[in-house]
């Protein structure tokens, strides 16, 4: 069969922890995939290069691009004028045929992310969403009632702030710029991409100045 | 198997705006096969044998009641089978040949 058939690639990890044996849906996943791979449709090197780029995206990428948007105004403004060429000029590739639109939480709009349909997310820029991301309660309730979403959060924005919910597609993908917190002046640009988080970059929950004692009010 | 192995039903899964309960604070690091199944999505969409708008609307195609059974990276494997079965880029007895090749082969 196959060139890489005699003993599989997953040496990264521990396929099981005890003897458990593979369950239906992971004999699926490897059968599907070997086929493909024998049919010459993917190669298994793919698939392996694929865990490498998924395994280096996490929600640092993110804090880089909101970090320099706060102290780069011209970079910001390139930014939210296109979002993923605003990445990939700090260097984050996009592997697939995303769009991404930032959108800047100021102190009139406070912008939240969901996907209702699915799961989709900034990916190239987040890594992969949290299991709360895909669950039917933030999916059914984030686009309806976001106050009371966010208060779950512990994030209670005024009245007066408009609460602007985008929900995702599988070409159109939001990365919210969060407010830069007071107090937070002095801080260089790597200082202020330690401040924030995955859920600021979703618009859950604001940016703390943690070095300041706790967010002021 | 289970009795999730058995339904093939259409219901949308546009759940935007339906009441829900609380957010679920769960987070799980995946599974080795999980991940392996995320990457297996996107190098099937560089590809372009199966794009993500197919894979959604595969999704839905397993209908509400299997969607509410399966996890998540259950479902993209369900889903990814189906359409490669409708674009006959393999067939359901290649696939049950080849899942029992692999069973056999981890079952000394």
């Amino acid at each position: 069969m196959s060139a890489h058939d005699h003993d599989h690639d997953h040496d990264h990890a521990p396929i099981q922890a005890g003897d458990q044996p593979p369950g239906y849906y992971e004999i699926m996943e490897t059968a599907v995939r070997e086929l493909l791979v024998e049919k010459g449709m993917i190669k298994a090197g793919e698939i392996r290069r694929q865990i490498e780029v998924l395994d280096s995206r996490n929600p640092a990428l993110g804090a880089k691009v909101v970090a320099r948007a706060w102290v780069d105004p011209d970079f910001r403004a390139r930014l939210l004028a296109n979002g993923r060429a605003g990445c990939e000029e700090l260097g984050i590739s996009f592997y697939d045929d995303t769009q991404l639109i930032v959108l800047e939480n100021t102190d009139k709009v406070h912008n939240l992310i969901v996907c209702t349909l699915c799961s989709c997310y900034p990916r190239p820029v987040l890594g992969l969403p949290p299991d709360r991301y895909k669950l039917k309660p933030y999916r059914a309730r984030a686009v309806i009632e976001p106050r009371a979403v966010l208060a779950e959060f512990g994030t209670h924005i005024p009245e007066d702030v408009e609460i602007r919910v985008s929900d995702s597609t599988a070409m159109v993908r939001y990365l919210v710029l969060p407010k830069r917190p007071a107090g937070t002046e002095t801080l260089s640009e790597e200082e202020l991409a330690g401040l924030v988080t995955r859920d600021a970059m979703i618009g859950v929950v604001p940016v703390e100045n943690v070095a300041a004692g706790g967010g002021a009010a | 198997m289970t009795d999730t192995e058995a339904f093939v039903k259409t219901l949308p899964n546009d759940i935007g705006g339906l009441p829900a309960g609380p957010i679920q604070r769960v987070e799980h690091d995946l599974e080795p096969w999980e991940k392996r199944c995320h990457a297996l999505a996107d190098v099937l969409d560089f590809h372009k044998i199966i794009n993500t708008e197919e894979k959604r609307r595969g999704v839905e195609a397993l209908g509400s009641e299997l969607i509410g059974k399966l996890t998540y990276y259950e479902r993209w494997i369900v889903t990814f089978a189906n359409i490669l079965f409708q674009k006959q880029l393999l067939t359901p007895e290649e696939l049950a040949r080849k899942m029992d090749e692999v069973a056999a082969r981890r079952s000394p």
